[in-house]
């Protein structure tokens, strides 16, 4: 009886191993044409020097892209661009998301479900179509920020909103910004509806409440689900592209240069593409530190 | 028994469905030649249109489809293309360093035996025009138009304010003081640098005005020695006179961020005076309900080396790529779109300033601004192209981001060509 038990089992163990591999199969082969093959086509052909129009042409440069880079001015502008926008992007999306997740959750009684939308919204538009709006609400010209500043007397800078090396970042931010913290916002609110009434109640009777009922109570409760917000805002800065190719497209002077325009300059508009491809091992080695974060964070939250 | 011959009969009939659809398939046997262009040309969609009626009486089994694209995205876009397997079997460009860099990469196809048969473009366009897009003595290209570039203004403006056309630079810079005199809200001369060419064809001009066309050949090539690349002190100068017009207020405050349509509609609607813009600006402003405009050339630069008598011209038109099926077609139709009647429909219909202009006198009612391209072109003793075509890659972004520096001036115009120079340098050293 026991020894057929055992038969019984192994042959239902290999059935469903064989079941498992052929349920893995499509998504295998996707994954080997669509990400592994070209990953690994990156990583070859960032120690070769070739050009979109020189395909055939390739030659053995060994660590010399990765070398360039190191000596390449704006590799690290775009680099510490990138930095700003994690930075940023924290501070805006995840810290605004926050405050409006807890005001959605305790702060107001009324129209939770209507203003979630409203500011959820932005989030559902294409980041291309969120740009050119906003392009038009930048311009120098005929844009309304230039008219509402200057209806309230204060001045403009005066080589535009976007064409002011130093303040062109932040003027991108402010829109990305405006268009994830939505999404922050219903992450954290999740969470923050997944915090026990109990425990406020609890607190209340040892007298904290408002802030400080915030502050002790509902910030270490969704810890974890933090972790997770800055994480995915983390890998979507270092991601990011849309934005800056329609703002700015890296400029003025590649002040706003983040590594994803600027790997595409260096392929696509100086045929540099072997170069391109070390710049982007550069970022998924980046990316999948932040990925392995993510995962660890992830299974702890 | 019965299952296995239901299976044979299933086979003989999917056998039999297959040979006849074969037969069907080669029996309305069709090429399909797909072109690239520009998007956003008036007229287009009817000349295409007509390109394909008139091409069929000839050849009925082509079908000529058109895709077109964003003028920006399409510079990459085309290589992209070029380099799979799904391009497009004839594409527009414009004739320079791009076009060139396609042809010594294989990418483009050598239409020089194309040139004469029955139909070729041999017989429609001056070989002086096809060896613009000569590489190593091998055509590559049928240009269908030339671009230049002049300023256009608004005369009633200028006579309601007693103010002259320019003849020289300085006139050019008093000319913007004097508006700015009239009423200083008024840009005189917008400035769209948004997307940086816009300067770019400005320094185009300065350089050949400034330093002169025979001086900057070598440096433009890269073939100047080392020591001499970009090192003629004329090229600062250039760049200075780009301050001077900044200082002279003739451009408004924020040429990096604004968008060059902006600055047409400012022409358009009125707001300034005048525009450098190009011949394909006049069918905009008319468009915009404005078409009681004037033009004048870029002025002189008293002491410079280079003729006031030079313009800007782009020659662009289509090119043929290597990987197309049909090579003979698509040469044979890029051919087509330069034939006598064709050219005469692109320069009424999309205003082109036909490279045969065999029936240019037939045009029904002409544009003034169509007849003054024409007439100007023919009259210049020579012309330029413009950098960001002409220049190598690299140097040609590193002069399109010196200009965004010297409007910034976050940049002086030395600082701006030793710049330049070093990646001049660099991109000789990699040739």
């Amino acid at each position: 009886m026991n020894k057929n038990n055992t038969q019984t089992n192994s042959f239902s163990l290999s059935n469903d191993k064989v079941s498992a591999t052929i349920l893995l199969v499509p998504a295998l082969i996707f994954c080997t044409i669509f990400i592994f093959i070209p990953a690994i086509g990156t990583i070859v052909g960032s120690f070769y020097s070739y050009s979109l129009t020189s395909m055939n042409n390739w030659k053995w440069v060994g660590f010399g892209n990765y070398v360039k880079a190191t000596q390449d001015e704006y590799f690290w502008v775009a680099l510490k661009n990138n930095f700003i926008i994690v930075f940023a992007s924290i501070v805006l999306q995840v810290g605004v998301g926050t405050i409006l997740a807890a005001i959605l959750d305790r702060g107001i009684k009324y129209g939770r479900v209507i203003f979630r939308t409203i500011i959820f919204t932005p989030m559902v538009i294409s980041s291309v179509a969120v740009s050119l709006i906003w392009l038009i609400i930048y311009d120098p010209n005929v844009g309304i920020l230039n008219a509402i500043f200057k209806s309230i007397g204060l001045s403009t800078p005066s080589k535009g909103w976007l064409g002011d090396p130093n303040i062109s970042i932040w003027m991108i931010m402010i829109t990305a910004a405006w268009q994830n913290t939505g999404f922050m916002m219903v992450l954290i609110l999740a969470g923050l509806q997944g915090v026990s009434k109990e425990v406020y109640d609890a607190a209340e009777i040892d007298g904290a409440t408002g802030v400080k009922a915030f502050w002790y109570i509902t910030l270490p409760m969704i810890r974890n689900v933090l972790i997770v917000a800055i994480l995915i805002t983390t890998i979507g800065a270092f991601k990011v592209f849309e934005f800056i190719f329609v703002f700015t497209q890296g400029g003025p002077s590649n002040a706003t240069q983040v590594l994803g325009t600027y790997i595409y300059l260096q392929a696509f508009n100086l045929l540099h593409m072997g170069y391109a491809n070390a710049l982007s091992v550069i970022l998924l080695i980046i990316a999948l530190f932040l990925g392995w974060l993510q995962l660890k964070s992830s299974r702890k939250a | 028994m019965n299952f296995l011959k239901f299976i044979t009969k299933k086979i003989y009939l999917f056998i039999f469905s297959l040979f006849l659809s074969f037969g069907f398939i080669t029996s309305s046997y069709a090429v399909d030649i797909t072109i690239w262009d520009l998007s956003g040309r008036n007229g287009q969609d009817e000349f295409y249109d007509n390109l394909n009626k008139e091409y069929k009486k000839i050849n009925p089994d082509v079908n000529i489809i058109l895709q077109t694209f964003e003028n920006e995205a399409y510079k990459t876009q085309i290589q992209v293309a070029l380099n799979g397997n799904d391009g497009p079997d004839v594409f527009f460009n414009w004739f320079g360093e791009d076009s060139a860099r396609l042809a010594r990469a294989g990418l483009a196809l050598d239409i020089t035996p194309y040139a004469n048969v029955e139909g070729g473009y041999g017989n429609y366009i001056s070989e002086g025009l096809s060896n613009t897009t000569a590489v190593n003595g091998k055509i590559y290209g049928v240009p269908n138009t030339s671009v230049s570039k002049y300023f256009h203004y608004d005369p009633a403006f200028f006579e309601a304010n007693s103010l002259a056309v320019p003849k020289t630079f300085d006139d050019l810079l008093n000319l913007c003081r004097d508006i700015r005199a009239i009423d200083s809200s008024i840009v005189p001369w917008p400035l769209g640098n948004s997307e940086r060419w816009k300067l770019n064809h400005v320094i185009t001009m300065l350089n050949q005005r400034v330093v002169g066309e025979e001086n900057t050949a070598a440096d433009y090539n890269l073939s100047a020695s080392e020591d001499e690349l970009f090192t003629n002190p004329a090229y600062v100068e250039a760049w200075q006179k780009v301050v001077d017009l900044q200082d002279a207020g003739c451009f408004q405050d924020a040429p990096n961020a604004t968008h060059p349509d902006l600055t047409r509609s400012m022409f358009a609607s009125q707001i300034s005076p005048m525009i450098y813009c190009g011949t394909w600006c006049g069918g905009i402003f008319n468009g915009e309900g404005f078409s009681d405009f004037s033009y004048f050339r870029f002025p002189e630069v008293v002491g410079g080396a280079g003729a006031a008598t030079v313009g800007f011209l782009v020659p662009s038109g289509m090119m043929v790529s290597a990987k197309t099926a049909h090579p003979e077609i698509a040469a044979h139709v890029a051919s087509f779109m330069v034939s006598d009647d064709m050219a005469l429909q692109a320069a009424e219909l999309m205003g082109f300033m036909p490279s045969n202009p065999t029936k240019i006198g037939e045009m029904s009612n002409p544009t003034h601004w169509f007849n003054f391209y024409v007439n100007d072109i023919a009259d210049k003793t020579g012309h330029v192209n413009v950098l960001d075509v002409l220049l190598e890659a690299n140097v040609s972004n590193a002069y399109l981001d010196m200009g965004t520096e010297i409007l910034n001036r976050t940049k002086t115009p030395q600082e701006a060509m030793d710049f330049i120079r070093q990646v001049a340098l660099e991109a000789k050293a990699a040739m």
